[in-house]
């Protein structure tokens, strides 16, 4: 049989009209739900990824991360779990306060991604503090 | 000269040239491979085939060597290749310094090579049966990708660039890789990743040969099935990992690198469901030669992505030259797979026979294909969102809300597609159907009024728990109607019903998911030796600290009574790596939930702080994950009554090319 022929006699059957009505409809519907939950989800959760200046030159109202550097004046209480200390940029510098774990490797010194808003206080408060490493998976490479 | 051979600065720079001789030998009789393999296919000649095909057998011993030559120098302690040096020291305990091998980015890739090298061999010698021109078309697509990867390995990245000096001793290998998950999971998931490429060779070469028979079918969905067990065992052993060592109290972060190994397997999981439809009905070919492609472009993307540092990771590899060749790859790997499918695939859309209804075994694989589709974009989005709107303005991000809110629908009818789709019939679903499905309703009635009054209200158990139960009431009717009327069925058609067993294994796995994601609860606290602390009626005693040494690391014990139990979490400090710290979470299962305890720190007076969490029914994730891996195993091992279906249900032997 030749396919050729077959797909010409099934392009002007009415039948087609009806499979892409039985088919096409519901998978455009489904479809169109996820582009919707896609839509509406990053619409309301995406926050903005933020240096310390970008932060101080765009005031944001919803939460935020904010990557910067750790300076020495980091100071802990309560056993560790709450701290406090300046995250700094190029240009920028912003007091922060975190409560909860802190990574193994949070020292000052590292980058670190903190999630959460600046108050009216000027201090940003954390909801949740990422160190960020250059490389998780090697050590520093020798430099040469 | 045996005397200056026996010089070990002369061994070693030995070492380094012979591996990187061996990548590039490599590297040319895969080029030559692919070649020949190509005008093989194209002139349709029996000889070329045989020749293309032994030089990429030959690429992959030379691959082969390659890694054997890297082993060797791991192991040796030889510091003068830079990758030994960056990896390993001398503390790391031998099983890791073996285990470094795939701990960097030079030698994963290398050992991603050895594994496609190794697969690819293996699915040529079995494709004799397919005939002259998509086997030769095979070779020379896995032989091009083959090349490609030697060329990244010994051009752009090598793991034997050797140092101008010979450090004493090496950096060694991060802390938060010496654990035994560094034995198994980075081994599984990178097999998986590159066994993705199997699959999609065969496809490719199907539309460039112009087939997609019986025997075709049957082998890419031998190897895409290879490559989804191992990615699925990589996912959990990734997920059991970073559970137990990372210890935030979570399995699943929704970090770049996971939803990268996420998505393939996604798509991977489609296909295996719609190549069915194409099996059983003759239908969707295009569709499933999209989706094989599908999972083979998201691992080169998710390669691209991870190993170029282009959007922001915790877990991003050391920054190297790396990301634009796979970008080059990725789109010629794109550009190729859609000028194939918009050129060849339209051949195999003749079909004559009348389409069936939408509510039928076709409509609901063909829904969840397009639910899976859609996780995929999510993911594919929210991975893809900041290098999109860093281009457009200020970098923006998304966290565990937007997955959640945006793939938990889907993941919610995905699990209730599990509980109707297997009861519904080929064509056409009536009446005696909807009888059919009284038994997952009413268990899913049930199971939800239990939870209802026993209280729980988050909306995640409230709609997973009661639709996987229904969905294992599917399950168990099937299984219970064939016991019933011919219990060799169980055996005889074991493919069918070892998808069945995979698809307990995965309810149990969404059941351990809803659970501990809705119900997970979490406190800190700062105790004095004596003192208690009760989170969600657990209650444990801090009893007190104490120091212990090993051979690369010290650690500060904090140990807590937990009924007739001690947990004993822990931090580590390696003197080695400029005083790193890394916690040890003390984690113990009860029937219900694990409880697993964080020590954040310590001090002076002998107060320490705990976080603490408890995490219901998260044993049931691994249990589940064993159960699926079985059923994948049991009904697919010595599977031969397929071969017999196939060929009485006459799919069509060849497609106009």
């Amino acid at each position: 049989m030749a396919p050729a022929a077959d797909a010409a006699k099934y392009a002007s059957d009415p039948g087609v009209v009806i499979l892409a009505l039985k088919w096409g409809a519901p998978v455009a519907v489904v479809a169109a739900c996820v582009g919707y939950l896609i839509y509406s989800a990053s619409g309301g959760t995406a926050e903005y990824y933020l240096t310390v200046s970008e932060l101080r030159h765009h005031a944001q109202t919803g939460d935020v991360r904010v990557a910067g550097v750790v300076q020495d004046d980091v100071h802990r209480t309560d056993g560790g779990l709450h701290v406090t200390f300046t995250e700094k940029d190029a240009s920028a510098a912003i007091p922060v306060e975190y409560t909860g774990t802190l990574p193994d490797i949070f020292r000052p010194g590292i980058t670190v991604v903190v999630e959460g808003r600046l108050g009216a206080d000027g201090v940003f408060h954390a909801r949740t503090l990422l160190a960020k490493c250059p490389s998780r998976f090697a050590t520093q490479p020798y430099t040469s | 000269m045996p005397v200056a051979l026996r010089d070990p600065a002369l061994h070693e720079l030995i070492l380094g040239f012979l591996g990187a001789g061996a990548l590039l030998a490599g590297l040319v009789l895969g080029g030559f491979s692919a070649l020949l393999s190509f005008w093989a296919g194209w002139r349709n000649s029996a000889v070329f085939v045989q020749i293309g095909r032994r030089a990429f057998y030959a690429a992959t011993a030379m691959t082969v060597l390659a890694a054997i030559v890297l082993e060797t120098a791991l192991l040796s302690h030889d510091f003068s290749l830079a990758y030994v040096a960056e990896h390993t020291d001398l503390s790391t305990p031998i099983a890791l310094v073996a285990a470094a091998f795939y701990g960097g980015q030079e030698g994963s890739l290398l050992y991603w090579t050895l594994i496609l090298g190794l697969l690819g061999s293996a699915s040529l010698i079995a494709s004799t049966a397919l005939g002259g021109r998509v086997a030769a078309y095979a070779a020379g697509i896995l032989a091009s990708i083959l090349a490609f990867f030697l060329f990244v390995l010994a051009v752009v990245a090598s793991p034997f660039d050797l140092l101008s000096v010979t450090p004493p001793d090496g950096l060694g290998l991060n802390p938060i890789l010496r654990d035994g998950g560094m034995l198994i999971h980075p081994p599984v998931v990178l097999a998986g990743f590159a066994a993705f490429a199997i699959p999609f060779a065969f496809a490719s070469a199907a539309l460039l040969a112009g087939r997609s028979d019986a025997e075709w079918i049957r082998h890419t969905r031998r190897f895409a099935l290879v490559a989804w067990s191992l990615q699925s065992t990589g996912l959990l052993l990734g997920m059991w990992w970073a559970y137990h060592v990372l210890g935030w109290g979570g399995y699943w972060g929704w970090d770049p690198v996971e939803n990268v190994a996420l998505m393939p397997w996604l798509a991977t999981t489609a296909y295996l469901h719609s190549s069915q439809v194409q099996e059983k009905r003759g239908r969707l070919r295009a569709w499933n030669l999209g989706l094989v492609m599908l999972a083979f472009l998201l691992v080169v993307f998710g390669t691209f992505i991870v190993r170029s540092g282009v959007v922001p990771s915790v877990h991003t590899f050391a920054i190297s030259a790396i990301g634009p060749w796979f970008l080059g790859f990725l789109f010629a790997c794109m550009v190729f797979s859609a000028v194939l499918l918009a050129t060849r695939a339209r051949a195999g859309a003749s079909v004559a026979r009348r389409p069936a209804d939408p509510v039928s075994r076709e409509g609901a694989f063909v829904l969840q294909n397009v639910l899976l589709v859609g996780v995929v974009a999510v993911v594919f989005w929210g991975t893809v969102l900041p290098l999109v709107s860093g281009m457009l303005g200020l970098e923006r991000v998304v966290g565990a809300p937007y997955y959640e809110r945006a793939a938990g629908p889907l993941l919610a009818a995905l699990l209730a597609l599990l509980a109707v789709g297997p009861l519904l019939p080929w064509r056409r679903a009536g009446l005696p159907t909807l009888r059919a499905l009284r038994w997952p309703a009413g268990t899913a009635a049930v199971v939800l009024v239990v939870l209802a009054v026993a209280g729980v209200r988050s909306p995640a158990v409230l709609l997973g728990i009661p639709l996987a139960a229904a969905a294992a009431a599917t399950v168990f009717t099937e299984y219970g109607r064939a016991l019933l009327s011919k219990p060799r069925s169980v055996l005889v058609r074991r493919r069918r019903y070892g998808a069945y067993l995979a698809h307990l294994g995965m309810l149990v796995v969404a059941v351990g998911i809803a659970a501990s994601q809705g119900g997970q609860q979490e406190k800190d606290v700062t105790l004095a030796p004596g003192e208690q602390v009760t989170v969600a009626g657990y209650t444990l005693t801090y009893t007190g600290s104490g120091q212990r040494q090993f051979g690369d690391h010290d650690e500060l014990i904090a140990a807590m009574r937990f009924g007739d139990r001690t947990l004993e979490p822990s931090r580590a400090v390696y003197a080695g790596l400029g005083g790193q710290a890394l916690t040890h979470v003390a984690i113990t299962t009860t029937p219900l939930a694990d409880v697993y305890v964080v020590l954040a720190g310590m001090s002076e007076d002998g107060r320490a702080s705990f976080r603490v969490f408890v995490n219901p029914l998260v044993t049931w994730i691994w249990a589940g994950g064993a159960v699926i891996i079985l059923g994948v195993v049991l009904g697919n091992v010595g599977e031969r009554a397929m071969d017999a279906e196939l060929a009485r249900r006459r799919i069509p032997i060849t497609l106009p090319a």
